[in-house]
């Protein structure tokens, strides 16, 4: 008798999930709410084009991009950051009539993959229907993806979001709300930013597709709001961020160890200098119990009221605005304290390495065909998928350890090839290597290294490396004199871009 | 058919009456090693055999690389025309130059050999016949060829090695490993290393005569010790312009110190920025060259030439002003860690089923981590002084699963810093801190994260099992 039981049981669940996936209209929202149309959606066409970081005064050649935007309201278009990252010419379509215009980036914020967009044509939209965001999604819920077929219909392909959890965006280090949703995706446009909708809402934009897992990560609705929230104020910085790294507490020795008593719980591994909670005083070894009052579980999730289990960085990073508050219940040495963060974003001006470049031109210094940029992530990425093993590992070090350099060290000034010349006659095989010191003052960004270069040692550019071969020298006079010529011959634009400038978009 | 096979018969038995007395002292060497497992250090390691070449040279010795008897467990040599095997033991082994000498238990063996003589260094383009047994057959196979190149050249069975090299155009293939060059009737080389077809062609490498014979020389007081090194790396000085930065008339002399290692011989007595301008009395160019006994070589091969101990004059230019130093010449341990090791057993401790490795070459080529601040240590290990805080890198290398390591998975391949309180230097240091009995041992990585922790009592009941589930006879080896 009791053998047959799980089979009954597996029949019956099988039975109620084909009726659900028949019988479409069953959502209540759904039978009032109306669809969304074209009058809502277009498409964006984006050609990028990003900076050669061993030849800073160029561009790699252009890529397209292709995706969707949402209407969000007041004229503003709704696209991922990825979509638009480094662009130099954006164009709106209407694939009904085939319109066209051409767009600006009015917000863009790499942490949150989004930007938003305006049409240069301001009688573009005339006629389109802003988009809301919808209220409440949970795991379980449908959700649509819109696409356009080449005809301009719209291609509706639906699923059910599978799970809500803090999973990684674009950006390194950058871990965010993600709705996953469970679908067959086709790819018909250039890129997967495409909207998602339920009940006539948006739920969210479409940031990448596993086509070999079918499913789609969605940037959702609260990412968003906190977006658009953060285009009306003038000083946004980005999210907040707590800036600790932690250790899940799941080891009973290790517990036992520090007196954990209480249930849940976990480690402080690393806290980031000048962050959020640095000021606050964490420290490593702290074990946070609880985030405004909510306990965390042994890995850091707490239950939202809207997700469920989920990590405390969705109040910390999302929930709590910059400017913002969060209590957290530590135990330190034994003894449980109440520690308050003032939350504040990332202070971007004092990382080392920076982890990405948006559009901004990097800087570089050329002094008599040694070139010099300053080190970054992006740089290091030129050498490939497997940057971390192929790319000098000096500089990956620096990258990697960045947090553990001194607080006066500055940007990493690398000198990344030499175009030669007469002048550098001897010195052809020398790359990559980190220049500390010209002619005799600290180098510490590229506005350093121009400074100094103004100022050379009874006629010599004197370059102190960071390692072998340590020293090189370079005659002033004729470096100056050979200038216009190695300009010409390597058709240099220009031998300095001293501060980041950001490019075409404003 | 007949004629054809008589024509073929008779053309090899011109070609080997010629030979015929280098054959007398030519030896056939058949190894069975045991290369030891560094991902597993408490097995003894796969056996393997090879074959290789070698000559009888004066002493009853017989001359072959180190790496046709490195890990050897068994050797047998045998003569050409002599089917008998005779048991032969390595005498001694440098493994910086990969030369070896064997002795044979059974002195019978060399009656009727001939011991070989030395050459010089021969010419560029003339012409040089290898001897060996390379892949194709089993008798004795002769290529012939001529000298194409002579130059410092990396010797690849140590991989850290630079010494002088000729590289010759006759064929060398696996089996020649180890028999003698000749050129009018004399050994100008033993060859050990080439390309292979898809890199480069008709490319190969003899050790040439006085790299042997300074391994001779070496050998004479019973022992083998490791070539000496300045420890420097030097820069071209072409630049116009960094030539009147320092001083230097326009007269294409003297290179620029770029690096000088710590826990070298020059280190305190050299600085980067110094120039050479000779070295024993001879002109060094602004390339690093010199014009030395036997052409133009490296400045460093009047180091190569020298032992522990002995003394190398400098004339240097710093700040303008020459000067005369004299640089005692001294082994640069920490380049050890990056060299191929040989004839070592693999050192680790295992405690609670965490097993501690040092990290050295050998551990590398079989684990390949990828966490970085173990890659950053070892490549830097000399340049950055690393070795100043660590003797040794020592990681935790696996994890063999048990219940009281199962949360310990994410700290593979940290490097560790402390257990108790006590700095890691050495694998020793590991060995004795868990040797010190404690109710917990909280073990400080040099990576971000929580210490391990383990409690004793509950590690000491687990070690029986964990010991017999993975095959492991002892705990730990702290010897090589």
């Amino acid at each position: 008798m009791n053998p047959l039981l799980p089979i009954v049981i597996l029949l019956f669940f099988i039975q109620a999930s084909v009726l659900g996936g028949t019988f479409q209209p069953r959502f209540k929202n759904q039978t009032t709410a109306p669809e969304v149309t074209s009058k809502s959606i277009l498409r964006v066409n984006s050609t990028n084009q990003v900076y050669d970081l061993g030849s800073p005064w160029q561009k790699k050649p252009p890529t397209g991009r292709r995706g969707l935007g949402v209407l969000v309201g007041d004229g503003s278009i709704l696209v991922t950051a990825d979509l638009v990252a480094n662009s130099n010419f954006i164009e709106l379509e209407l694939p009904a009539n085939a319109k066209k215009s051409t767009a600006t980036i009015q917000h863009i914020d790499y942490e949150s993959n989004l930007a938003l967009l305006r049409a240069t044509d301001p009688e573009f939209l005339a006629g389109m229907i802003p988009l809301k965001l919808a209220e409440k999604i949970s795991i379980g819920d449908s959700a649509t993806v819109l696409q356009f077929e080449p005809n301009g219909e719209i291609a509706r392909t639906t699923g059910r979001i599978s799970s809500i959890s803090i999973a990684p965006y674009p950006l390194e280090n950058v871990g965010l709300l993600v709705f996953k949703i469970s679908m067959p995706l086709q790819q018909r446009d250039g890129s997967f930013t495409l909207p998602a909708v339920h009940g006539g809402r948006l739920v969210g934009l479409l940031m990448r597709y596993d086509s070999r897992n079918q499913t789609a990560d969605i940037i959702p609705m609260p990412i968003i709001s906190r977006f658009l929230a953060s285009t009306t104020q003038p000083d946004f910085k980005g999210f907040p961020r707590l800036g600790v790294s932690f250790a899940p507490l799941r080891d009973p020795q290790l517990r036992r160890f520090i007196g954990l008593t209480e249930p849940g719980g976990i480690y402080v591994t690393k806290v980031t200098p000048k962050s959020s909670a640095a000021s606050a005083g964490l420290r490593e070894g702290d074990v946070i119990l609880a985030v405004n009052g909510l306990p965390l579980d042994q890995d850091g999730n707490y239950e939202d009221a809207d997700y469920g289990r989920i990590l405390f960085s969705h109040i910390t990073g999302t929930l709590t605005p910059a400017g913002g508050k969060v209590v957290l219940k530590i135990l330190r040495s034994g003894k449980i304290e109440e520690v308050p963060v003032a939350m504040k974003p990332l202070d971007r001006s004092s990382v080392v390495s920076p982890s990405f470049l948006s559009d901004a031109a990097p800087p570089y210094f050329i002094l008599g065909g040694m070139v010099f940029v300053e080190l970054s992530r992006p740089y290091l990425q030129e050498w490939g998928a497997e940057w971390t093993k192929n790319a000098p590992q000096r500089l990956v070090n620096y990258d990697a350890f960045q947090d553990e350099l001194p607080a006066d060290r500055g940007k990493i000034v690398v000198l990344a090839q030499i175009l030669p010349t007469p002048d550098t006659i001897g010195y052809e095989n020398i790359e990559n290597v980190v220049i500390k010191e010209l002619n005799g003052r600290p180098v510490k960004s590229i506005a350093d290294l121009a400074e100094a270069a103004k100022h050379p040692v009874e006629g010599f550019q004197k370059i102190k490396l960071e390692e072998d071969p340590t020293w090189l020298f370079l005659d002033a006079a004729s470096i100056e004199a050979n200038r216009t010529q190695l300009m010409e011959h390597y058709e240099l634009p220009a031998t300095e871009r001293l501060n980041p400038a950001t490019s075409g978009q404003p | 058919m007949s004629r054809l096979l008589s024509i073929v018969l008779a053309l090899s038995f011109s070609s080997l009456l010629k030979a015929a007395p280098i054959a007398e002292s030519l030896v056939r060497i058949e190894a069975t090693s045991q290369e030891p497992d560094y991902k597993s250090p408490w097995s003894p390691g796969t056996v393997l055999s090879g074959v290789g070449a070698g000559f009888v040279i004066d002493g009853d010795r017989v001359m072959t690389n180190a790496h046709v008897v490195s890990n050897a467990r068994f050797l047998t040599v045998s003569k050409e025309g002599d089917p008998k095997p005779y048991t032969a033991r390595v005498l001694h082994i440098a493994h910086d130059c990969d030369l070896a000498l064997l002795k044979v238990d059974k002195a019978e063996f060399f009656n009727g050999t001939t011991p070989l003589e030395f050459g010089g260094l021969p010419e560029i383009e003339s012409v040089v016949s290898v001897y060996g047994y390379p892949i194709g057959g089993k008798r004795l196979s002769v290529t012939r060829g001529i000298v194409s190149r002579i130059d410092f050249q990396t010797y690849s069975h140590s991989a850290m090695d630079s010494h002088l090299t000729i590289q010759i155009d006759a064929a060398i293939n696996p089996g020649n490993s180890g028999g003698p060059v000749m050129q009018d009737g004399k050994v100008v080389g033993v060859a050990f290393q080439g390309y292979s077809g898809d890199v480069a062609q008709n490319v190969g490498y003899m050790i040439p005569v006085p790299v042997v014979e300074r391994f001779l020389k070496d050998v004479e007081d019973g022992k083998y010790d490791r070539y000496i090194d300045l420890a420097i790396s030097y820069q071209n000085l072409f630049n116009p312009a960094a030539r009147r930065a320092l001083g230097l008339e326009d007269d294409d002399r003297g290179v620029m110190l770029g690096a000088v290692y710590g826990g070298g011989s020059s280190d305190g007595i050299l600085k980067p920025g110094d120039v050479l301008l000779e070295i024993d009395g001879y002109p060094i160019a602004s390339d690093g060259s010199i014009r030395f006994k036997n052409g133009v070589v490296p400045l460093t091969e009047v180091v190569e030439r020298k032992f522990r101990g002995d003394k190398v004059h400098l004339v240097i230019l710093r700040d303008r002003k020459k000067q005369t130093v004299a640089v005692p010449l001294d082994d640069p341990w920490p380049f050890t860690l990056q060299s191929n090791a040989y004839d070592e057993k693999p050192r680790f401790v295992i405690y609670g089923g965490l097993v501690f490795q040092p990290v050295d070459r050998n551990f590398l080529a079989e684990h390949d981590p990828s966490n970085q601040r173990l890659n950053y240590s070892y490549d830097f290990f000399v340049e950055d002084g690393i070795y100043r805080d660590r003797k040794e890198l020592v990681v935790l290398s696996n994890i063999l699963p048990d219940p009281v390591n199962a949360h310990t998975g994410d700290f593979r391949y940290s490097l560790i810093n402390e257990i108790n309180g006590r700095r890691i230097q050495t694998l020793q240091d590991v060995a004795q801190a868990f040797a010190k009995p404690e109710e917990y041992y909280v073990i400080k990585t040099a990576d971000v994260g929580p210490p391990i922790v383990l409690e004793r009592k509950a590690v000491l009941a687990a070690t029986e099992n964990i010991l017999k589930r993975y095959g492991i006879a002892s705990e730990q080896n702290l010897e090589k």
